[in-house]
């Protein structure tokens, strides 16, 4: 579904990613795990369209998107949880998941969508008249993973979930994220930054350091394999 | 001294305006003709004097023409009072408004940007309806009959020529002085990346309030000029009026602010261009003058917003931007060179040594939050003297607020930083820079439109006032991390690896103690680490502590003395390398809580 | 000083600030949404004056008719000047520059705008002689101007209209959500140069509309958007640039104080007060008294 050829981006002045290549199957769930500067944001940031690529080709379905506004790709399916969350912040809890499925295809499902997303998370239900900004961290995480879903996604991309919050709120997120992949099998692509509770999650995986794929294997193999600590702390 | 030789090669030019305009002056027969020359002139002059706050400093200001009114008004008002001769009430005009500058200047420049304009709109408003409301709303020159020149009378059109020729002439000896001075440089930096520049040790503060006192008095001058040459009657709406801004903007804007060519060659197209066309068909047409200067704003804008002399310049094949006079070519030879240059650009007479392993800062329980995160919690260190310390930890950790805090740009919400047990927190960046405390970015921030040595002279301007002794100093540094081959190109053309040695180097002119890395290795290649990594250690040995944060692992581990670890703000993690990367907590911090558990669970 | 005297004071405040609130709303959604400072708001309220006096003398159509008639032309007006200008001054780039620039170009069509009128239609003043400009409604001991009440009213029912737009509607939301975090709004499939061009369009055609107004009480002539100009930004500034009801009440308030300011100075002084708080409020809370950070409602 998503194939990444020899994909490079610079960044801010810097060679973020140097020739990553990778690839999605349709309903696979991918994790893509290394330390910091290791580029992995920037890939997502790239496939959803914020970040240009400098050379390379972004294959969804088929078809190169390389050109396509980040708008554009969001109608196509590809639905992207950011870094940091950014939720609108002064629009409400309900107003942002209504954001969420604001493509015509999503729109048409949104009550369903609602639904979906409220039961999944009650707390967001508690408060769906609130303005997002008064949210915790760990509430506005949910939000956004909830804005993601109500697209109707056909590929998710989660950017670094567990960034900031606190170890409890993690392991709620990262259960949801298991349930979200139970309920409906949507390709999900993730990235993060804690190796264990990312791997367990995935079919397949990859480890990227300093803008490269440096491991790469299926879950089991991946987690088998101690040299992963290698690409974090250098021994 | 070569210094002074170039900076009097770059009087020539301003002779050559001034010779032009004398000829114009004299060439010139018809009373019209001198009219638009005079106000060209006045326009040029008002133009350089804005450009020097909102051209060479950045500070966008639409309410110039306040200091433009208050010349006019002082200098008319003193002569209808007292009779005082407008030649000294020139001077009183000026002098009211430097002091209008800096009354408006205090706390108008607290505010960042869009304010700052928007702000400055309303100083002229206010004076304006004032003006108004006591009474003087016309008030004429008085003829005087005997000794009219004493009171800047003249029947002859040139003497008008000549006199704002005058005042042009030295508002341009201004600009150049500024260019070439300390002054000149600090603006240029603040203008393009303020707080590199306040990192880098300058006062932003105190050089955007020297500039607007600056540029407030020429601007008072030529008001009182345009007030006897072309007005006669001063009303409110004449010299505190938008005209006034949009005859300056449209100069500069169209000419090129941030250069002192700009304001003329915009005088020189467009005031002619709207004389004619007000005395062409400004009847049949009125307010054509205004639709002419919208659409130059406009045009100008969209297709060259720099204005027309540096588009013109960009078009010219590249050259130095700054004729360097000849100095002293120190070529990066071998690191004995290298290090005598090292030694050179950090060297600082009286400071007193410290014993090599005392406490040069002291992090003591610095704590900040921001909107519901705690960025830092409870963090304390020591850095010694001579070490080279190095500050790691995953995401978010906290690890750039720490340096904010430490180099002055945020200040803790409790605890305090001391340095060589002096209490830093509470100073500002240039302050702290100052006493010897430098700093480099996660991203580099340069000066785009300087050329390297110039950004290196920026920070050397901190240990040295005249700007060929900072040139000197700027040299040695660049010399020192090996980067003098690229003194006299722009940031924009260099490598990632050049660009962070410019950002060293600029760190290095200003003789620190103590340099704070932010991320220097990020996004380099394999060689490009390993000659960073030993850079930093030629710094240290030179006698520089160092205290890097850094991501690259395997480089950390052999570069650094010590390792303190951040996690969610917290310090988890001190100590020296080997065994901190053991240690479980940072483990933990770094690839999760189940990782190590999880390895367990392997070898069994 | 009679209550009756101070309430008669504070009425007519409120009444004039309607209108200033609704031309204020423009502003502050094009702040808002585009970060854009627009200078020629004021010149683009004085055509949609002219617009309604046309329809007024020419067809006889009433003033507050004509604001809304206004409406549609002026969208499209605002579309086409985003497309054709304002989008190559605020792309990508340094934001500082940025600014600046757009400044100056809306500055510069400011003045083509003013000029272009004074060539084309006379400096010559004209207004409209509506009925109702004259009478007053009578409620106690206060009287209510006629055509400044329907003006107020008209500019209620106006906001009112734009707020329901962004509360209400998808389109609305987006426009908020592009003004909130318009990288997100990308990944929502939200269309954020559009969005900007849609928020230009409102706002020249409310500002437009209050023109029309402002036509049933004002004289018309070209220079008399620089009166207005400051006020405005006075308003956006006093609510927290970029949030719509703090505009509102921004303009309500700049109608007050411009009221109660001629309580204690002679009438040439009146906008002096504003003038003061405006500097008082940059000063003191830059936010301004409803934001927080920038964003649209």
């Amino acid at each position: 579904m998503l194939k990444i050829s020899r994909l490079s981006v610079a960044y801010g002045g810097l060679q973020a990613l140097a020739g990553v290549s990778l690839d999605v199957v349709e309903g696979e769930f991918v994790t893509i795990v290394g330390p910091n500067g290791a580029g992995k944001t920037t890939l997502l940031k790239a496939v959803a369209g914020s970040v240009p690529a400098a050379a390379g080709r972004i294959e969804y379905r088929g078809r190169d998107i390389r050109t396509l506004p980040s708008h554009a790709r969001a109608r196509l399916g590809i639905a992207h949880v950011p870094e940091g969350r950014k939720v609108f912040p002064s629009l409400t809890v309900l107003e942002n998941l209504e954001m969420g499925s604001y493509r015509p295809v999503a729109r048409r499902r949104r009550a369903e969508g609602l639904d979906t997303v409220l039961g999944l998370f009650p707390v967001l239900d508690e408060r769906r008249q609130q303005l997002a900004a008064s949210l915790s961290g760990g509430e506005q995480q949910m939000l956004a993973l909830g804005r993601g879903l109500m697209a109707q996604p056909e590929l998710l991309l989660l950017d670094e979930p567990s960034q900031g919050l606190g170890p409890r709120i993690v392991e709620g997120i990262f259960e949801a994220i298991a349930t979200i992949r139970k309920s409906r099998r949507i390709t999900i692509l993730l990235v993060e930054q804690r190796v264990v509770e990312a791997l367990e999650l995935c079919d397949r995986g990859y480890v990227l350091e300093t803008g490269r794929v440096v491991l790469e294997g299926d879950r089991d193999t991946l987690l088998a394999d101690p040299r992963v600590q290698h690409a974090y702390l250098g021994t | 001294m070569p210094g002074a030789l170039a900076r009097l090669r770059g009087l020539v030019p301003i002779g050559v305006v001034v010779l032009v305009a004398l000829a114009l002056t004299f060439v010139l027969t018809e009373r019209y003709h001198h009219r638009v020359l005079t106000l060209v002139l006045i326009w040029a002059t008002m133009g350089l004097a804005w450009n020097i706050i909102s051209g060479y400093a950045g500070q966008i200001s639409f309410g110039h023409q306040a200091f433009f009114g208050v010349g006019a008004y002082v200098t008319v008002l003193l002569v209808v009072g007292v009779r005082l001769t407008p030649w000294l009430g020139l001077v009183a005009g000026a002098v009211a408004a430097v002091v209008a500058a800096v009354l408006i200047g205090f706390p108008t420049f607290r505010l960042a940007g869009i304010y700052f304009a928007l702000a400055t709109l309303a100083y002229p408003l206010i004076l304006r309806i004032f003006m108004d409301f006591l009474g003087y709303q016309e008030v004429a020159i008085p003829m005087v009959r005997d000794q009219p020149a004493l009171y800047m009378q003249f029947t002859d059109p040139r003497a008008y020529d000549l006199l704002a020729l005058a005042a042009l002439a030295g508002t341009l000896l201004l600009s150049h002085w500024i260019e070439t001075s300390r002054l000149g440089y600090a603006l240029r930096a603040l203008k393009e990346n303020e707080q590199a520049a306040e990192a880098s040790g300058v006062d932003t503060f105190r050089s955007k309030m020297v500039a607007y006192m600056l540029s407030a008095a020429p601007a008072a001058v030529i008001g009182a000029i345009y007030a006897h040459a072309i007005l006669y009657v001063v009303t409110p709406d004449a010299v505190f009026g938008l005209l006034v801004i949009v005859q300056t903007l449209v100069v500069c804007l169209v000419g090129g602010a941030g250069s002192k060519w700009g304001p003329l060659l915009g005088a020189a197209i467009m005031v002619p261009m709207s004389e004619t066309l007000d005395a062409t068909i400004g009847d049949r047409l009125p307010g054509i003058q205004g639709v002419v200067y919208g659409a130059a704003l406009v045009l100008v804008m969209l297709f060259a917003p720099e204005g027309l002399y540096w588009w013109v310049r960009g078009l010219l094949p590249a050259r130095r931007t700054v004729p360097t006079p000849a100095g002293v070519a120190v070529a990066a030879g071998p690191a004995g060179t290298a290090t005598a240059a090292l030694e050179l650009a950090t060297d600082v007479a009286g400071r007193a040594p410290l014993a090599r392993g005392a406490a040069l800062i002291d992090v003591r329980s610095v704590s900040k939050a921001f909107v519901g995160v705690h960025a830092l919690e409870d963090v304390s260190f020591a850095v010694q003297a001579g070490e080279i310390l190095g500050v790691i930890g995953p995401n978010g950790a906290g690890k750039t607020t720490l340096f904010n805090v430490l180099n002055g740009f945020l200040a803790p919400d409790q605890g305090e930083v001391r340095y060589r047990d002096e209490r830093i927190t509470g100073l500002r960046p240039n302050a702290i820079c100052r006493r010897g405390v430098g700093r480099t970015f996660q991203v580099v921030r340069s000066f785009p439109h300087l050329t390297v040595l110039e950004n290196v002279m920026v920070g050397a301007f901190v240990r040295e006032a005249a700007t060929d002794r900072a040139r000197q100093r700027a040299r040695a540094a660049l010399a020192a991390v090996g980067l003098d081959a690229r003194a006299e190109v722009v940031p924009g053309s260099l490598t990632t690896f050049d660009l962070r040695l410019m950002e060293v180097a600029r760190c290095l002119a200003t003789a620190p103690e103590l340099i704070l890395l932010d991320e220097p290795l990020a996004g380099l290649s394999r060689d490009g680490v390993e000659a960073m990594m030993a850079l930093v250690r030629r710094v240290r040995d030179a006698g520089v502590t160092v205290v890097i944060i850094e991501h690259t692992m395997y480089a950390v581990v052999q570069l650094v003395d010590r390792l303190v670890v951040l996690d969610h703000g917290r310090r988890i993690g001190e100590g020296v390398p080997g065994e901190v990367v053991r240690d479980p907590a940072v483990i933990e911090a770094y690839l999760g809580k189940r990782w190590l558990r999880h390895v367990e669970n392997l070898k069994a | 000083m009679a209550l009756g005297e101070l309430v008669q004071y504070v009425v007519t405040g409120l009444l004039v600030g309607g209108v200033y609130a609704l031309m204020s709303i423009g502003l502050a959604l094009i702040f808002g949404v585009m970060r854009v400072v627009n200078f020629a708001q004021g010149d683009f309220m004085m055509l949609g004056m002219y617009l309604t006096y046309f329809l007024a003398v020419g067809y006889g159509v009433d003033p507050l008719l004509g604001a809304l008639v206004a409406i549609p032309p002026f969208f499209v007006l605002g579309l086409v000047v985003h497309r054709v200008l304002l989008v190559r001054v605020t792309g990508g780039g340094d934001p500082q520059r940025l600014m600046d620039a757009q400044l100056i170009l809306t500055l510069g069509l400011s003045l083509i705008i003013t000029n272009a009128t004074t060539m084309i239609l006379t400096p010559m003043p004209r207004g409209i002689r509506a009925a109702y400009a004259t009478q007053a409604f009578a409620v106690g001991p206060v009287l209510l101007n006629q055509a400044r009440s329907y003006a107020f009213l008209m500019a209620l029912l106006l906001a009112g209209a734009v707020y329901a737009f962004l509360t209400r509607t998808d389109l609305g939301k987006a426009l908020r959500a592009a003004a909130d975090e318009p990288e997100a709004a990308g990944y929502q499939g939200i269309d954020v140069r559009a969005m900007h061009g849609l928020a230009f369009g409102v706002g020249i055609a409310l500002v437009a509309a209050a023109g029309g107004l402002l036509a049933t009480y004002h004289p018309i002539e070209p220079t008399v958007a620089v009166n207005f100009i400051v006020l405005m930004f006075v308003a956006v500034v006093l609510g927290g640039l970029g949030s719509i009801p703090g505009a509102f009440a921004g303009g309500l308030l700049i109608g007050l104080v411009q009221s109660l300011t001629l309580l204690v100075l002679p009438f040439q002084l009146q906008n002096v007060g504003v003038f003061i708080a405006f500097l008082l409020v940059l000063y003191f809370r830059p936010q301004g008294l409803f934001g927080q950070r920038l964003r649209a409602v």
